[in-house]
């Protein structure tokens, strides 16, 4: 046994139970917190027995159907939760109320004879482990109100009147149906701060977020637990990302990437290998447009290869089919380019699109000799077009880190967004909707 | 957990990039030919680009 305290006696012993009647209607009460017990509740006639009263005097009879509400862990169930044996003894439903919307929400009150009382939550198939805090927490008040609770901040969340509205089991409290607490949240996730405060008292429990499979694994329950709905107040962000570290590994992965482009600019050997300047006049009667430039040599490893077109268009186009020959191997790479500029002046202004420069990056060409073979074209009715045609050996293209940039970039604004809509979620619930969590 | 595929996806994309500059490869689009005639440095009207039929924009408000 785990914790230091000895199991609890196997079911058949059950030395502990105390067999009583309800003195309303005669069926059997089982107390299982030996002296424990202040309340008990007859889950027959729903009557509220006084547990310390040896007649078992009734206390307060509400109305419920039998079976109306049916704990998910039963009465009597027995499970390890964080290495210690507890038994359920008590279930109580309560809610609050908000804008004319009930919302109810269960409590389970556990028990371990060494240990003492433990409660678990579930509000929508979420789950909190909750104990009874060891200090009191200072309460900071302020446009957000806040906690301190063993050094640790908690935020309000917030503040609302519960009514208890079902109970079965058993009880170490005078439980009522009908009792009603002011109940403030602090929230730190997966840590809830919860102060409850009736007739004067006040009660702060300290709860963390449980997810429904160990609890099921706890008690050993039948099936699946029901499936979490929404964002609750303490839940944690979803596992494994951390918000802060994904942007810190993207500006330690842009830093990189714009070294990375420096050292490829500095290292790139940009060589103008050929630099040719030519006129088409598509005015004069056609004839064979095509031509070849003379041989330039591409020296160095198997790189890239930029072909720079610059026309002196205004309000035309010219075209060119290109294409690079090896010399060497008869290997070519054909492409067409346009450069075209129109420019012009109406109600909205002056306007332009286009451009007189076209630039384009032939990938992968192996060192060799070669050519151009260049066939230009224009619109017949346009006036003498000069333009002029130069080759570069292995450059940069920067394109390539833009879209780097956006890749690296992309998953960061999901994960982000993603976080932003949790704490969204969870906040909107809150008595400050507008605010994010501090957690990440 | 995910910082950590995060940050191999990081230097993943950064080695494409360096690995893409360093082959020299581009992201424009075109044709390669092999075993193009040698006839072509004397009659370069022989050749025809699969470009040649291209729609032109003549563009303007």
């Amino acid at each position: 046994m785990s914790a230091g305290t000895p199991p609890l006696p196997n079911p058949p012993a059950k030395p502990q139970v105390k067999a009583l009647h309800c003195p309303q209607c005669g069926a059997s009460i089982t107390l299982r917190s030996f002296q424990q017990a202040v309340t008990v509740v007859c889950e027959s006639c729903h009557c509220i027995l006084d547990a310390k009263d040896p007649t078992l005097k009734i206390l307060q009879q509400f109305q419920a159907a039998t079976g109306e509400l049916l704990p998910l862990i039963p009465l009597g169930t027995r499970g390890k939760l964080r290495g210690t044996d507890y038994e359920v003894i008590g279930f109580q439903r309560r809610s609050i109320e908000s804008d004319g919307v009930r919302y109810d929400w269960h409590e389970y009150l556990l028990f371990n004879p060494y240990k003492g009382f433990r409660y678990l939550s579930e509000y929508q198939g979420h789950w909190n482990d909750i104990t009874v805090c060891k200090d009191l927490p200072v309460v900071r008040t302020g446009l957000v109100p806040s906690a301190n609770y063993l050094g640790e901040i908690y935020r309000h969340f917030q503040t609302a009147d519960a009514t208890t509205g079902y109970v079965i089991g058993e009880f170490p409290w005078q439980v009522r149906v009908g009792e009603r607490a002011a109940v403030t949240d602090y929230v730190r996730p997966p840590r809830l701060l919860s102060c409850e405060q009736s007739s004067g008292e006040s009660t702060w429990s300290v709860g963390e977020y449980t997810y429904p499979q160990e609890i099921w694994k706890a008690f050993n329950l039948p099936g699946k637990p029901p499936e979490p709905i929404g964002v609750f107040e303490n839940q944690p962000a979803p596992a494994t990302v951390s918000v802060k570290q994904v942007w810190a590994a993207f500006l330690a992965l842009t830093i990189f990437l714009l070294g990375l482009m420096a050292f490829n600019d500095m290292v790139a050997s940009k060589e103008p290998v050929f630099t040719s300047a030519y006129q088409l006049n598509p005015g004069t009667p056609k004839g064979e447009a095509s031509f070849v430039t003379d041989v330039f040599e591409l020296k160095g490893r198997t790189s890239n290869v930029e072909i720079k077109t610059s026309a002196n268009v205004s309000n035309s186009w010219i075209y060119l089919n290109y294409a690079l020959i090896s010399q060497d191997t008869g290997r070519a790479w054909d492409f067409g380019r346009e450069v075209s500029y129109y420019s012009g002046y109406d109600s909205d202004g002056s306007w332009s699109e286009g451009s007189r420069h076209d630039t384009v990056i032939v990938p992968s060409v192996p060192p060799g000799h070669y050519y151009l073979r260049i066939e230009p074209e224009a619109d017949a009715r346009h006036p003498l077009i000069s333009y002029t045609v130069a080759v570069r050996r292995d450059v940069p293209v920067f394109k390539f880190y833009g879209y780097a940039l956006l890749a690296l970039f992309l998953p960061v604004l999901y994960v982000t967004f993603k976080s932003i809509s949790f704490e969204r979620a969870r906040w909107s619930e809150s008595d400050h909707p507008i605010l994010q969590s501090e957690s990440d | 957990m995910f910082n950590q595929l995060y940050l191999i996806y990081g230097f993943l994309v950064l080695g494409s990039v360096a690995m893409s500059q360093y082959r020299g490869w581009s992201m424009d689009t075109m044709n390669e030919v092999k075993n193009v005639p040698r006839s072509i440095r004397d009659n370069p009207g022989a050749y025809r680009s699969i470009y040649s039929s291209y729609h032109h924009y003549t563009g303007g408000k």
